[in-house]
């Protein structure tokens, strides 16, 4: 079965950096596995901890944050922010039981075609070694959020 | 009205903290007390199960549930008072989102049984009776009341306040209810009615409520504690930064915050500094991070069950 699983990745790319090299890696015509399915956002420093965890809860095996490396955020320190969220979060999925590996932060440039497509096909070889995420009860779970109304 | 409205108190999995509240109203509670016809309440008045049955369905105005549910008995009992009351209260945390026991889901069933009472153990009747007289069966994990029962009001807090459980009774009595799904608590957060300043926003440490006495007029967070007053409900007036301790997110969280701990992870990745930012100072931001013991249970003290079904299938 382990040679069968595929897994789902989300991964969040910020429009400077990461979102601008996994266009590269693409252009360029670099082969790396097809797994993610990519959001493009403005801000690494946007990615709200609650979207990881949806998509945690929507079935994905692993969640990769791409944004600028440290002194090229655009907003000066988004990067920083989502830096020490992540580190926070994967301290709480630890004790949680679901393996802090799943969510990955990686600094790739708008020049870094070839280090996305790395990290993705690194990324995607560690998840298959971890397995599906099965998440208990993951529909109704994911209630909480869907229901509240974010004003 | 006809009569007076009939109320009725239950006690789930909880720790009896939630029933002694009521008496914090004060003179208030005579008020209350004289113009309720109490109709089933264990925890004051003498009346069993075979009472309730043999009741009416929706005879009962109003019947307020503490405790999380925890027993395959909590559950028969609250589906039971669902059927005999016209209106059902989660009453107190546990009740509103599973509450401190609810941090035990974070170990299964078997493993909880286990730890208390010993490899072996099997629930069985005392000796001389028979199978229905076992202690009721656990269920697989602690849950919110809203999870087994509809739940038209909530009157939150660990365990709720006068300032939360009087606004209650006024609604009741006047009989000017507000929607269903109201929770008696503000909707802002908590930061909005507490009277510290904040001034330096940057947590350069993290202190635990025993390592130092806080300055009594700054902001909480801002002097290194865990305050999860930006992410919780008002209501109770502050009352513990008030008292010099951080607020542990007892009324739940706020509408717009939603999950607790996602939402102070977000607070305190913006907060956290050690020095100037930037690549040199991540090992020691991380330091500063690695210092907040347990936040699973710290951002979550109350909320488990209902943010965390995540746990993977064993």
């Amino acid at each position: 079965m382990a040679e069968d699983f595929e897994p789902k990745v989300v991964a969040f790319l910020c429009r400077w950096c990461a979102g601008a090299g996994a266009d590269l890696a693409g252009t360029s015509r670099l082969r790396y596995p097809p797994n993610a399915i990519p959001i493009r956002v403005n801000c690494s420093g946007r990615v709200d901890m609650e979207w990881v965890m949806e998509a945690f809860r929507s079935g994905a095996d692993g969640v990769l944050i791409g944004g600028c490396h440290p002194g090229d955020c655009h907003y000066v320190s988004g990067n920083y922010k989502t830096r020490r969220r992540v580190y926070l979060l994967r301290k709480v999925l630890a004790e949680m039981g679901i393996e802090p590996e799943r969510v990955r932060l990686e600094w790739v440039s708008a020049t870094e075609g070839a280090k996305f497509a790395r990290v993705m096909r690194e990324f995607v070889s560690e998840l298959k070694k971890l397995g599906p995420l099965h998440l208990e009860g993951a529909e109704r779970a994911a209630e909480p959020v869907a229901a509240r109304g974010r004003s | 009205m006809r009569g007076k409205p009939k109320l009725a108190v239950y006690w789930t999995g909880g720790c009896g903290g939630c029933d002694v509240s009521f008496l914090e109203l004060g003179p208030a509670l005579l008020d209350v007390l004289s113009q309720v016809e109490i109709v089933f309440w264990p925890a004051l008045v003498d009346t069993k199960r075979a009472d309730l049955e043999e009741l009416p369905p929706r005879s009962i105005t109003a019947t307020l549930v503490n405790g999380t549910l925890r027993t395959e008995e909590n559950v028969e009992m609250v589906r039971l008072l669902r059927e005999k009351s016209q209106l059902v209260v989660a009453f107190g945390a546990c009740a509103h989102l599973g509450g401190v026991p609810g941090l035990a889901n974070l170990a299964s069933r078997e493993e909880i049984l286990r730890t208390v009472t010993g490899n072996g153990f099997r629930l069985a009747p005392p000796p001389g009776g028979d199978a229905e007289d076992s202690p009721p069966e656990l269920l697989g994990a602690a849950r919110p009341l809203a999870d087994e029962v509809a739940v038209d009001y909530t009157v939150p807090g660990c365990p709720p306040m006068p300032s939360l459980i009087g606004p209650f009774f006024e609604a009741l009595l006047s009989g000017d209810l507000p929607d269903p799904g109201h929770v008696f608590a503000q909707e802002q957060a908590l930061c909005k009615e507490c009277p510290r300043t904040r001034e330096d926003r940057k947590l350069t440490k993290v202190l635990r409520p025993h390592e130092a006495l806080p300055d009594p007029q700054e902001c909480l967070l801002d002097q290194g504690m865990i305050c999860m007053g930006p992410v919780t409900r008002g209501g109770c007036g502050a009352a513990c930064p008030k008292a010099g301790m951080p607020c542990t997110g007892c009324v739940g969280p706020t509408p717009e915050a939603g999950d607790p701990a996602l939402a102070m992870i977000a607070a305190l990745g913006s907060l956290v500094r050690a020095g100037d930012e930037g690549p040199a100072a991540f090992a020691a931001e991380d330091r500063v991070l690695d210092t907040l013991v347990d936040p699973l249970g710290t951002f979550y003290k109350y909320s488990l069950p209902v943010y965390v079904r995540a746990r993977r299938a064993a």
